[in-house]
């Protein structure tokens, strides 16, 4: 007994390991000054993956900026009128001088070029270079703007109530301090109309601060409220301080470790903490159980060792068991997941190691009258809270029957739920309705075109390609048909640029607003376009060589649903209309796909693998494979509620839910370990008494199940913080975990006995041997290997 | 390979464009520097034509070409009349451009699209945009006022052998670049270099005069390059069959020859 040695140790030296414990705590704190956040969503998946490749090369070729932050001016009389272009006119004017804005890229009306001509001549010319001043000039920029195909839905919504402006980040560029001049520039305006921020880095940095607030100031809380908790349950300060202190240990540490291997601190990881914290309670059946071993007073230190021989072998069996359900998450492809499954095994190992030595060495250090007034005041409570299980557990043990009838339908009602299960990963989604993200988002989202953007690109199997009249054709016919799909507000390509030329040189006569039928004028009218545009205008729609060209989609929302549409409806077009050209998506909306399918794959891979280990290690405990698939039933129950839940309810089955059900798995089947370890104990233990399986059932819900009450109680009260949080994700495994720990404490303590009770010939198959636990192995064959 | 070519060309020819200009003292006016640097840039001979190849390179090294004869006549008080034929990339040939340069006023331009024989106005508020799409725009190509910019001689140096003034000028207008620094040829008068600066001060635009050669005794850029140091892109320029003072007519830079190319000039 390799633990006990240290446990001595500990109670030996309390002072000693308290002070080591100390100072190795504070040198992992040392590394909290190099913290830094990745808010970034493409690093979930790591740079030299496929899709980020590929969308770096698109990037490259058709000179697109990977950052943009899009402004929205919205005023419900419409925007065309001179107080609101003098705003805009200036607004753009000022962010074109802000440090890190592409100005050369920046998309206004003051710099998009308008293609025009008269009898005159052909013009291609900023939209407009000076805010119009009288109602004359004012129509004439109002007729430039109607009905161009180029503008609508883009920078001007077709009800004229909306305009925008697209402003491109240089590489590297602070994108909270770009967003930021800009909402002063906005703030310096006039009243009368609305302006939004919105766009990937506006959405990212609103994402990094609400991290910092959930880290900042949600974890503390979240500690507060548990260390209230166990002061009314204990009714001792020392021991509620313990408790905490040894939660905090192992989350400075780990998020010290963390820090230190200078992984950046992501969506994942930023809830470690309260995960830690939550995990550090299963401590609390150490001292459930020492509050029982010592009060009559006696030898600390001897109770301490009892205690702990109690409950070492369940601890231990826990936190394997917890550690397991997130060393799972080190196998996934997704990079924070995988950091974040670190963290939690390095600081749950951690927390065992605490507990054979600093919980002891704390223990040893308290006032021993202290603790004995504490006990007695519990022992005051006692009574109540011992009735009320023992009625909770009695349910099962008086109606074993019903109550795996119930059970049983109830699970079958859960398949029906879980088939309902939708994935999908929306980050804007992620934020709160009421939040500035989402709003912007949505205002723009109802005017322009759509703020998720996603790219088909057009490749020819050799250069000038894209040229032909074939490929031009066969592109707008693409675009027309995408246009048809309700997720796709707008699409533009080089297509949209010829057809406009076309018609401009023919008296802006509608009737030439196709595709000419002669490669030579398309490559002569591409030139003469590229003879006046800007350089970027033909480069964002078509590669060098014209080999490749570029269909811009603006989507109407972030769900990967719609972009796995609109690749379906190209692969659709493709095959009723056969043509040399292949077609690749790209761009933000893509990756989503991909890394959606990322996420499903992980959650299936890691779930099966956690199901798996977590069954084995039940297995070792209770070197019994039967009472390991009974002690994985109301792990399975209460995993299988959840899911239907959210299959019912349509909650989006994203990557912090498919995390969680690993981790699940990991923490719920605790409840199950301590249980059954502690049932099987008394069963030895009363071997000789003469007491039946129900009363030592009833006495197991009353003693063990009463630390198991207070984990689940103390976890749910931990998470229900997250309730609260800024970011739906938060909100979400707040909801999800406090869920978790209340159903399975109950199908623990209710069901659970049931399930004994009706099994009880098949789990004690040699009940006429004195050792249930030798007995049980011998009928199993798993040895005595653990 | 450049200097040695500057080696070989006898310094005494900068006598022959001395004589044209009387009044020329020491300490020259940074003015009068740029003013004589446009000169020989843009204005050099009474006409000039010369095939132009041009080629616009990406960051990620794909190269389109243009390759186009040029044909430039000097009239008075400044102004020019630029006629452009293009012949390749081979789907655009028979594209044909005209300029006609004023002082004071904007450019008058024209082009003919041949595919649909048409011939078009091109207005030209923007004389900053890109020319073909390439890394120059309409000024680098056809040349801009003095009077556009103030000027400041700065200093005096030797840049790769070349003995040059240092000015750096800064548009009156505002407009895309905020200054820009010109090593000119003391002797030649020529631009080996001019680095243009965005309106945040950051490095824009590098010009570089790669190859000065003189074709019947006038210093000439035949090589230049342009690189765009924000994004990287680059546009490098050979001039070749540079002949100067061959007697073109006026009448070639007008509309009739943009739909019939002079067929004795461009070939």
């Amino acid at each position: 007994m390799r633990k006990h040695t240290l446990v001595e140790f500990a109670t030996h030296h309390p002072r000693w390991v308290a002070a080591i414990t100390l100072i190795i705590t504070a040198l992992f704190c040392t590394q909290f000054p190099r913290i830094t956040l990745d808010t970034n969503p493409k690093n979930m998946l790591p740079p030299d993956s496929a899709v980020r490749v590929w969308n770096d090369e698109i990037e490259q070729t058709f000179r697109l900026y990977e950052d943009t932050i899009v402004v929205a001016v919205h005023n419900d009389e419409g925007v065309l009128n001179l107080k609101t272009l003098g705003k805009i006119h200036q607004v753009t004017e000022q962010i074109l001088a802000i440090e890190g804005v592409a100005a050369r890229d920046l998309v206004s009306f003051n710099t998009i070029d308008h293609i025009s001509a008269d009898s005159e001549g052909l013009d291609v010319a900023p939209l407009m270079s000076e805010a119009p001043t009288t109602t004359a000039a004012l129509e004439t920029l109002r007729a430039k703007l109607i009905g161009n195909p180029l503008f609508t839905d883009r920078i001007i919504s077709e009800d004229e109530t909306m305009a925008a402006l697209y402003v491109p980040l240089e590489e590297g560029a602070n994108g909270k301090q770009v967003a930021d001049n800009i909402r002063a520039i906005i703030a310096a305006q006039e009243s009368g109309d609305d302006f939004y921020v919105a766009g990937d880095p506006v959405v990212r940095d609103t994402f990094g601060a609400d991290m910092f607030t959930m880290m900042g100031l949600f974890a503390p809380i979240a500690g507060m409220i548990m260390f209230i908790a166990i002061l009314w349950m204990f009714s001792s300060l020392p021991l509620a301080m313990s408790m905490m202190a040894v939660a905090m240990v192992s989350i400075l540490c780990s998020m010290g470790l963390l820090i230190g291997l200078g992984f950046p601190v992501h969506i994942m990881s930023s809830m470690a903490p309260v995960f830690l914290m939550a995990i550090a309670t299963d401590s609390i059946h150490i001292f459930n159980e020492f509050y029982h071993r010592y009060r009559s007073g006696g030898n600390k230190q001897q109770a301490i060792h009892e205690t702990l021989d109690a409950v070492s072998r369940p601890v231990r069996y826990t936190a394997f068991a917890t550690a397991a359900g997130f060393a799972v998450l080190l196998f996934m492809e997704i990079i924070p997941v995988q950091v974040f499954g670190g963290v939690i095994v390095f600081g749950t190992l951690l927390l065992r190691l605490l507990s054979f030595t600093l919980i002891p060495a704390l223990l040893m250090m308290m006032d021993e009258k202290k603790i004995l007034a504490a006990v007695a005041r519990e022992n005051s409570k006692e009574q109540a809270s011992t009735h009320w299980l023992i009625r909770l557990a009695g349910i099962g043990v008086n109606h074993p029957k019903k109550i795996i009838a119930i059970g049983a339908v109830l699970m079958g009602i859960s398949v029906i739920g879980i088939t309902q299960i939708n994935i999908n990963n929306n980050l804007v989604e992620w934020f709160t309705k009421s939040s500035e993200v989402r709003i912007a988002d949505e205002k723009i989202n109802q005017s322009l075109g759509g703020t998720a953007s996603g790219y088909i690109v057009a490749i020819a199997p050799q250069a000038e390609g894209i040229k032909t009249p074939e490929a031009m054709q066969y592109l707008d016919g693409l675009q027309r048909h995408l246009e048809s799909l309700p997720e796709v507000g707008k699409t533009f390509s080089i297509v949209d640029y010829v057809k406009r030329i076309n018609r401009v040189l023919h008296e802006d006569n509608a009737d030439f607003y196709v595709i000419p039928s002669d490669a030579d004028t398309i490559a002569q009218y591409l030139f003469l376009f590229g003879m006046s545009a800007k350089q970027s205008d033909l480069d964002n729609v078509v590669d060098y060589p014209f080999q490749q060209a570029n269909i811009w989609l603006q989507l109407k929302t972030w769900d990967a649903e719609a972009m796995r549409t609109v690749i379906r409806a190209v692969e659709d077009y493709q095959q009723q209309n056969p043509i040399d050209l292949e077609f690749k998506p790209a761009g933000t909306a893509y990756f989503n796909v991909v890394w959606n399918d990322e996420v499903l794959w992980d959650m299936l891979k890691g779930f099966i693998l956690a199901l798996l280990v977590v069954f084995i290690l039940l297995a070792f405990n209770f070197r019994s494979i039967r009472w390991a698939l009974i002690g994985y039933i109301p792990l399975l129950f209460t995993i299988m509620m959840i899911y239907a839940v959210i299959g019912f309810t349509g909650k989006d089955f994203d990557m912090p839910i498919s995390v969680l059900s690993c981790l699940s798995l990991g923490m719920a089947v605790d409840f199950s370990i301590h249980f059954i370890s502690r049932l099987r104990q008394r069963m030895d233990e009363t071997a000789t008494t003469g007491e039946t399986l129900a009363d030592n059932l009833l006495w197991t819900a009353a003693r063990p199940g009463k630390g198991i009450m207070r984990n689940a109680i103390l976890f749910a009260a931990a998470f229900s913080v997250m309730m609260f949080a800024p970011l739906t994700p938060y909100i979400t495994v707040g909801a999800f975990i406090l869920s978790m720990m209340l159903v399975s404490a109950l199908t623990t303590l209710i069901y659970l006995p049931a399930l004994i009770l009706l099994f009880q010939r098949w789990l004690f198959v040699k009940k006429a041997l004195p050792d249930t636990r030798s007995s049980a192995s011998a009928v199993t064959s798993i040895g005595e290997g653990a | 390979m450049i200097s040695l070519i500057k080696k070989l060309i006898n310094p005494g020819l900068f006598l022959v464009g001395l004589a044209a200009v009387p009044s020329m003292s020491l300490a020259m006016d940074a003015t009068e520097i740029v003013q004589r640097s446009l000169d020989a840039t843009y204005y050099a001979g009474t006409d000039m034509r010369t095939k132009v190849t041009m080629q616009l390179v990406n960051p990620k090294g794909d190269i389109r070409e243009r390759e186009m004869t040029m044909l430039r006549l000097n009239g008075v008080d400044g102004e020019q009349r630029y006629y452009t034929y293009f012949h390749r990339p081979t789907d655009v040939k028979g594209t044909a451009f005209l300029v006609q340069k004023f002082t004071g006023k904007e450019d008058d331009r024209w082009i003919f699209v041949p595919a649909i024989k048409l011939v078009k106005r091109i207005a030209s508020d923007d004389k900053r945009s890109s020319f073909v799409g390439s890394d120059f725009t309409y000024e680098d190509v056809s040349g801009r006022e003095v009077a556009d910019e103030t000027h400041a001689l700065i200093g005096e140096e030797t840049f790769e052998g070349r003995p040059v003034y240092r000015i750096e000028s800064k548009p009156v207008k505002p407009i895309d670049y905020s200054r820009r620094v010109s090593l000119i040829d003391k002797e030649r008068w020529l631009p080996l270099s001019e680095e243009y600066f965005d309106l945040r001060n950051r490095p824009s635009r590098v010009f570089s005069a790669v190859k000065v050669e003189s074709i019947a005794d006038i210093w000439t850029i035949t090589a230049r390059t342009m690189k765009n140091l924000q994004t990287g892109y680059r546009t490098d320029v050979t001039y070749q069959d540079i002949n100067y003072n061959s007697g073109l007519e006026a009448d070639i830079f007008t509309e009739r020859y943009l739909r019939n190319p002079p067929q004795q000039w461009v070939k």
